[in-house]
């Protein structure tokens, strides 16, 4: 059946139900607003569908089997066997569990979904492209939209992701049947993330990089326990390689860089998963008719209220720029729900964490040393080691260290640098002393769990005032 | 000579806003660090709010009775010296204007610390952030109270107000509130007044105000939709403690012109009508007590068992001992035996000395007797505990209620001596009567009221005659227990108060 050109109206038409959209449809729902959510794909996003949550699944899938191999010294000996095809399943569950459950709180909180895509007319009119032929279109009349399109893969000139061989991050995490050799172009988080994660399979991955170094953007020492574990997992690095071209063989591909100095260099793969980077994903949306502007990259800029440059109109997440983050997506989406719903909501934060889940885990937030220095601060540092935990040394992960980075007058919290076993998790105490205006002297005097590992930010933040216990104060 | 301003501080736990009862001092009184210079009733207590400094005061800026949130400015002393590092030191001069305010009266002390943290950084947790939002302050102009400087909510409001008041005095003649009042009569000429009265009533759907300007439009019967002001916040008219005052005072004049209009048309008497109604607050410990009152009577399922003991013999026996325990400086009161009596009867009805934990979906037993003595007092019921009373003598219970009540009276008391409570007896007879319905403490599951001692008819052996009895009214929570539980402890009560030698097993 041909649905026609149906034209309904509703007070705010969040375009995509990722962790920014669905979170922004369901707060304007909680505040009373009549909520449209379009979504031409999945609820949940990138985030629950092909990023953050089943690479945490496939990672925490490979470390169980990685781990139990490598317990020898615990005296637990095992010799786990990998279905991939079993763990895919599992991650699908997973994940459906949670799409699902996004789908139930949006029609809980009365938000109405539409599947389709969602192009501007003009400021006040959206057209809503079912999927599927013979499905139609219709249009709806907002008075508020908040676009949150998320981004996608950067493609590398010449390795589409529409050839076989050339896997994007989302076809990686699909697979159940995983390569004798896999390439993996980029050194970034995602290309670390799921290198670690094939080796984990028993994957030979070798790894080309751009840039001289892994995790760019990241301190050299909080990056070398992740490049010495890398290491130790056997993948190989290259850097200062840019992937040129590829040609299929008969079992795979060959791969050939070129480094600064025009040589080239070549390497035989089953397949290659290109993990350069995401854009934003603008262009389909028609932004332009709205009167909306987008930038050379295709990001669109907004005010700290999640506002574009036209006033009824919204962006939050990946699309609104960097950093590219569920978290910062979800609390954008909540400030544009109640700023359309009149509250005096802002983006205020002072910090945003961000981790990556690679082995060992690093996780930070707010200043490094320098940055505080170059802010006009004069910072106060204090570290504490994994290896002087007693918890760390029960798990048997002790490498990596928490750093935190305080300023010297009062000695308020200006950011942390964590590397170690559940790096994430730790990182938001740290995030809440920054917000909270907390001092050293805070989070020292806040009794921490024994034995934990939570203990190490509260030794880092003594250490930076010479007081550590259990460490040579520096 | 340095200003030094005086907030309001945090009185305690979740206080947000204090009554200011009174001033003990006045502008021009020299007052030394810990001199008392007011007095603050709070929700929880009435606290007295000492000096900090040494000095001259030199402006009060809250009157009594005013309600004042915490944070607040409420005074300003004239103090020699400034002491490296005193936080209070920082204080703008209140007569600048703004914008001079936050660049001129700064001393080293702030300059030094702004130096030394970079421009665009402030230190402020986020609800201190959303309220900056909320009042429209920007939180880079706030001075923090901080450690460090750190800004909390009080900060910001407490500067929020202060800039109002500063936007609101630029275009007059600076006044203080006393002269304002005492030069502004009702209705007669003051530019505030008048423009009032220019612009009628405003008829708005939304109207913004602080708390403490709702709770004065609340006390002078104002409907603040119907405040004229032209001040806005976020778009929204905003109304101020001022507006509310100038339109109920012209309020009020008008009411008194037609009265008087209505009078003399109808050629009455011009004797002065006494007022129909007065307004007496509700707030502080009536509020509380009002509040716990509406929590038990609307939770608990009340019901009230009525009976009465006869103790002629607990007559006769606190006669004998009453020298005896005088002797010893204790006045022994019947409330003692109660107490014990009372005691017997939750040991053999233990379920009358229990709670009922919605939450976890259990009955709490107590295997321990604190018993609650309602006591009124001049602010309203307050209800001291008397711990352990199975573990205590006649004697000891009796000293102990004498001065738990004479502190709750003259309201010394601390809040750890009216906590912990397991039951609560109310004595209502002090004051004549027979039976009541006594409220239940609340979540405790009994209360017992205890009537006037008093001679009354009783039929012994087929014949009227006199005996003293008391009457006791036992309010119950229905939930826990039933009336049949309820006149078994009665009965126990009953019979240990009959018989007092039975107190002695």
């Amino acid at each position: 059946m041909v649905v026609g050109d149906v034209t309904t109206g509703t007070e705010v038409l969040v375009i995509g139900a990722g962790p920014g959209g669905y979170v922004a449809a369901i707060r304007a729902a909680q505040n009373g607003l009549d909520t449209t959510l379009v979504d031409r794909d999945a609820y949940g996003g990138t985030c629950l569908n092909y990023g953050c949550i089943p690479s945490k699944a496939l990672i925490s899938a490979t470390d169980v089997a990685h781990d139990a191999r490598n317990a020898t010294e615990m005296g637990v000996h095992a010799d786990p066997v990998i279905h991939t095809d079993e763990m895919q399943e599992w991650k699908e569950g997973v994940v459906d569990q949670l799409t699902g459950g996004v789908e139930k709180l949006c029609k809980a909180n009365g938000v109405n979904l539409i599947e389709g895509e969602a192009t501007f007319v003009d400021d006040s009119t959206a057209r809503i492209a079912h999927g599927g032929e013979g499905q139609g279109s219709e249009s709806i009349e907002f008075e508020h939209a908040i676009v949150a399109t998320g981004s996608r893969p950067i493609q590398v000139p010449g390795f589409e992701f529409e050839h076989e061989p050339i896997w994007s991050s989302r076809d990686a995490l699909d697979v159940e049947d995983p390569p004798q050799e896999l390439l993996v172009v980029g050194a970034g988080y995602i290309g670390m993330e799921l290198s670690t994660v094939f080796a984990k399979m028993g994957v030979d991955v070798t790894v080309v990089e751009m840039l001289d170094g892994i995790l760019p953007g990241y301190e050299d020492d909080v990056a070398r326990p992740v490049k010495e574990r890398a290491d130790d997992l056997g993948i190989e690095f290259n850097f200062g390689e840019a992937a040129s071209d590829w040609e299929e063989t008969g079992n795979g591909v060959v791969v050939t860089t070129e480094d600064e100095d025009g040589e080239e260099h070549t390497y035989d793969a089953e397949k290659v998963l290109v993990a350069v980077g995401r854009q934003p994903v603008s262009d389909s949306l028609d932004p332009e008719a709205a009167g909306v502007e987008v930038d050379d990259n295709g990001f669109i800029h907004t005010d700290d209220q999640a506002r574009t440059n036209v006033d009824n109109v919204f962006a939050v997440g990946d699309v609104a720029g960097e950093p590219m983050l569920a978290h910062k997506a979800s609390k954008e989406g909540i400030v544009a729900a109640e700023v359309i719903a009149g509250e005096p909501a802002a983006l205020d934060q002072q910090a945003i964490p961000a981790a990556v889940f690679t082995d060992p885990e690093i996780a930070t937030v707010g200043m490094t040393e320098d940055e505080a220095e170059e802010a006009g601060f004069t910072p106060k540092v204090g570290e504490f080691p994994f290896r002087a935990s007693g918890r760390a040394l029960t798990t048997g992960e002790s490498d990596g260290f928490v750093r935190i980075v305080a300023e010297e007058k009062a000695g308020f919290v200006l950011g942390a640098q964590i590397v170690g076993p559940e790096a994430s998790e730790l990182i938001a105490e740290c995030a809440l002393a920054i917000e909270m205006g907390a001092t050293l002297e805070d989070v020292a005097s806040t009794v921490h769990t024994h034995p934990t590992l939570a203990e190490a930010v509260m030794e880092a933040a003594e250490n930076a005032d010479d007081q550590a216990i259990h460490t040579l104060n520096r | 000579m340095t200003v030094k301003e005086f907030k309001l501080p945090d009185v305690g736990e979740g206080v947000a806003e204090g009554e200011l009862v009174s001033w003990q001092v006045s502008p021009g009184d020299t007052v030394s660090e810990g001199d008392i210079v007011a007095e603050v009733e709070t929700d929880k207590a009435l606290v007295e709010v000492p000096s900090r400094y040494d000095g001259t005061v030199k402006e009060l800026f809250a009157e009594e009775g005013e309600i004042v949130p915490v944070g607040d400015v409420i005074i300003s002393f004239e103090v020699g010296e400034v002491e490296e590092g005193d936080e209070e030191a920082e204080a703008p001069d209140t007569e600048a204007e703004p914008g001079e305010s936050t660049d001129e009266a700064k001393t080293d002390t702030e300059e030094a610390a702004a130096a030394e943290t970079p421009e665009g950084r402030v230190f402020a947790p986020p609800a201190a952030r959303r309220l900056a939002r909320e009042l429209g302050v920007d939180i880079a102009d706030v001075e923090g109270s901080g450690p460090g400087g750190r800004i909390s909510e009080q900060d910001v409001r407490a500067y929020h107000e202060s800039t109002e008041e500063h936007d609101e005095t630029a275009d007059e003649t600076p006044v203080t509130p006393g002269e304002e009042e005492a030069e502004t009569p009702p209705g007669a000429g003051a530019s505030e007044t008048v423009s009032a009265s220019d612009s009628p009533e405003a008829m708005r759907e939304t109207t913004l105000a602080t708390p403490a300007t709702r709770n004065l439009a609340d006390e002078l019967g104002v409907d603040l939709d119907a405040v004229p002001t032209e001040k806005t916040r976020d778009g929204e008219a905003f109304v101020e403690e001022e507006d509310v005052r100038a339109f109920a005072e012209r309020k009020e004049s008008e009411g008194a012109a037609e009265a008087a209009a209505g009078a003399e048309a109808g050629a009455a008497s011009t004797t002065a009508e006494p007022e129909r109604e007065e307004t007496v607050p509700y707030r502080g410990v009536r509020r509380t007590i009002g509040e716990q009152m509406a929590t038990s009577k609307y939770t608990a399922p009340h019901v009230t068992h009525h009976d009465t003991a006869e103790i002629d013999q607990l007559v006769e026996t606190r006669e004998e001992l009453k020298g005896t325990a005088e002797e010893k400086g204790t006045r022994l009161t019947y409330m003692a035996f109660v107490l014990k009596a009372v005691v017997a009867g939750l040991k053999e009805y233990p379920i009358l000395n229990s709670e009922l934990d919605e939450e976890e979906g259990v009955i709490r037993l107590k295997n321990y007797y604190n018993i609650g003595i309602a006591v009124a007092t001049d602010a309203g019921l307050m209800v001291p505990v008397v711990k352990h009373v199975d573990e205590k003598g006649l004697l000891e219970l009796a000293d102990e209620v004498q001065e738990l009540a004479a502190k709750a009276r003259d309201r010394s008391i601390s809040r750890e001596e009216m906590q912990g409570g397991t039951f609560t007896i109310t004595n209502f007879g002090a004051f004549g009567g027979e039976y009541a319905t006594p409220i239940i403490n609340y979540p405790e599951t009994a209360i017992l009221g205890l009537g006037a001692v008093e001679q009354r008819p009783v039929v012994e052996e087929g014949e009227v005659v006199a005996a003293h009895t008391l009457p006791l009214s036992l309010a119950i929570d229905h939930r826990v227990i039933d009336g049949a539980e309820a006149a078994k402890f009665t009965n126990t009560v009953k019979e240990h108060l009959a018989e007092p030698t039975k107190l002695l097993l």
